[in-house]
């Protein structure tokens, strides 16, 4: 059984008078472990694909399934738990908390979890030092770079041991050293922890370096 | 190191993060919670001393002179140094009345300081030690005697004006040197600033020229009608057989200023909801803007996993944080301004009835109360907003 599953998965938006459809009866399997890239033009469906995969949109039609269950057929509370628990977000702008230091931004997901308290500051700064910014856990996210603040990113999206990474121009603006740098980071806990990888890029280069590769074009999906 | 951090740390911190934005709305909340705890102070104090002045009269009906139902009321509510005068023969016109259980009659005087009598001035109460109902009641127990010619009580509140606290003082009354000899129980009502003696001094205070008071006059009856009777119609019944008198049942002590006071009470009350709706709406714009400007956090929030619910925590508590604060702040203004302005109302300065510390609590928690749902009734909507739109486009929301 594939970790995920889309079947006949179709997005429209209404934008005043007309209907745009950003994802068109797309159908998907991914497996557990799987490090793959999704590439195609601005505007082809890519974000929303990845945002319905993620739970944090719904479809107009069609069904996601996670580990075989729908998660379009979720209400709120499990929607969430499910993206709390099973997914890790990365976006392609800064998405940190301005009024949280980097450490309280990596531990973020906890204060959403059932158990009290926002999880353990010792895993969040193991967390900051694996990818590279250990001496800034204290830091507010306006005194860290772009580069930096999609470090956090990262080490928040890997807080709590996710099934899936769902990463959306993960390394866009950042210069060639950090993305190289990004990138091993994402290959080697995809090797070493198993974590399916699911990103977005414009870059062929870092399309190239996924085990699979497809291709979003005006809705639709195919293997490239 | 910053390592813990919890809902309530969070809403803090946003709380924190547009100082003058928060403080608007405190001082918002705070102007309305004083308003409200100032208000209901006023009201709760005039209307609760004429309560209590009229349950603990002891009497059923009160006989005056007719058309002096104002001044008695005065004198037993606020005090106000009245006098006023009838026939004693009243008194044994009135036992002839069917149901009447017992009767006890009291005259009033006023003082006037330096022309007759050497203390501020205030009533004085000359009542009939035999029949005496009304005063029995108060007079401590240390005071196991009658009085003597000569000898006067004093109000519990009289007693810090005339420094008798020390007990036995001597008085210039109406030409007659009285030695105070006992201090009352607090009543809560008008007798608490005056002075009383018996009335078989009247006889001396008249010889010496210095009241207006002529023999044979009282000021007033106070009635106790038999068990299971209507006050009402035996009043009723006073005053169709006597013209010369007007009667009040307990229950229409202070009437005139109780509907006053309603008419005070609405005028508050108006007053009080257009404050709150005020407040009310400055906190949906403010929380509006707050929604807005935090679209891409809550977003945020929720991809990482946050429920609607946990949303509307952050939020809720952000607002019962400056709720609180405004409200606490209010009541603190509120409560000041009941104590300094009660001087100044005329109607307020002569009220025997302070409230009590567990009273000034109620009416600060209702304060408090009021402060706070205002203010979540306010931010609710954009709340409720934000929490209801979908992740993504909470995210791209600039």
């Amino acid at each position: 059984m594939a970790q995920i599953e889309v079947r006949e998965l179709t997005k429209i938006y209404a934008v005043g008078d007309q209907n745009i459809t950003a994802v068109d009866s797309v159908s998907l399997a991914i497996d557990k472990g799987e490090f793959v890239s999704v590439v195609g033009h601005s505007g082809s469906g890519k974000t929303t694909l990845l945002s319905i995969i993620g739970g944090i949109m719904k479809p107009t039609s069609g069904q996601v399934l996670f580990e075989g269950q729908d998660i379009c057929t979720f209400d709120d509370d499990r929607l969430s738990e499910y993206r709390n628990e099973k997914i890790g977000f990365m976006f392609q702008f800064s998405s940190l908390l301005p009024m949280l230091t980097a450490r309280e931004n990596v531990m973020l997901p906890g204060l959403f979890r059932k158990t009290k308290g926002a999880g353990d500051p010792g895993t969040a700064t193991e967390l900051l030092n694996m990818v590279g910014i250990g001496d800034k856990c204290d830091t507010y996210p306006s005194q860290l770079s772009g580069g930096q603040q999609r470090r956090v990113a990262i080490a928040r999206a890997l807080m709590y041991d996710p099934r899936v990474i769902l990463a959306d121009e993960p390394t866009g603006d950042l210069d060639e050293e950090t993305e190289n740098d990004i990138m091993q980071l994402f290959r080697r806990l995809n090797r070493e922890k198993q974590i399916t990888f699911i990103f977005i890029t414009h870059n062929r280069e870092l399309a190239g370096m996924a085990q699979r590769t497809l291709r979003m074009t005006r809705g639709n999906l195919r293997e490239a | 190191m910053k390592t813990e951090f919890t809902f309530s740390s969070f809403a803090l911190r946003n709380v924190k993060r547009k100082p003058l934005r928060t403080v608007i709305l405190i001082i918002a909340i705070a102007l309305l919670v004083s308003a409200l705890v100032f208000s209901l102070s006023f009201v709760r104090r005039v209307s609760s001393s004429i309560r209590l002045a009229s349950e603990r009269l002891g009497a059923d009906i009160l006989v005056v002179p007719a058309g002096s139902r104002g001044f008695a009321e005065d004198v037993l509510l606020e005090n106000k140094a009245k006098s006023f005068y009838m026939d004693k023969g009243i008194i044994n016109k009135l036992k002839a009345i069917q149901g009447i259980d017992s009767l006890t009659y009291q005259t009033y005087l006023t003082t006037m300081q330096g022309k007759c009598c050497d203390v501020p001035e205030t009533v004085v109460v000359a009542f009939n030690q035999d029949t005496d109902f009304i005063i029995k009641p108060w007079l401590t127990e240390k005071f196991g005697r009658k009085l003597q010619k000569g000898e006067a009580l004093v109000g519990n509140e009289s007693a810090f004006n005339i420094r008798v606290g020390l007990v036995e003082v001597d008085s210039v009354l109406f030409g007659n040197i009285f030695k105070m000899v006992g201090i009352l129980d607090k009543t809560g009502t008008g007798l608490d600033n005056a002075l009383f003696i018996d009335d078989g001094n009247l006889e001396d205070i008249m010889r010496k020229g210095k009241t207006d008071l002529k023999p044979g006059q009282v000021s007033i009856v106070f009635v106790r009608v038999k068990k299971g009777l209507d006050p009402y119609k035996i009043a009723g019944e006073i005053e169709d057989s006597f013209v010369e008198v007007d009667t009040m049942a307990r229950k229409d002590i202070g009437k005139s200023i109780i509907t006053t006071l309603r008419d005070i009470n609405y005028i508050f009350i108006f007053t009080m909801s257009l404050i709150c709706f005020l407040s009310g709406f400055l906190t949906w714009a403010i929380f509006s803007a707050i929604a807005n400007e935090r679209a891409r956090e809550v977003g945020i929030m929720r991809a990482v996993g946050a429920k609607e619910s946990h949303i509307i925590s952050v939020f809720l508590l952000e607002v019962i944080i400056v709720g609180s604060i405004g409200s606490s702040i209010g009541i603190l203004c509120g409560t000041s301004l009941s104590i300094l302005l009660a001087k100044t109302f005329s109607i307020m300065k002569n009220l025997p009835l302070h409230f009590s510390i567990a009273e000034r609590i109620i009416i600060a928690c209702i304060g408090f109360l009021i402060g706070n749902a205002v203010c979540i009734a306010g931010a609710l909507s954009p709340i409720q907003k934000i929490k209801k739109m979908e992740p993504l486009m909470a995210i791209k929301k600039e």
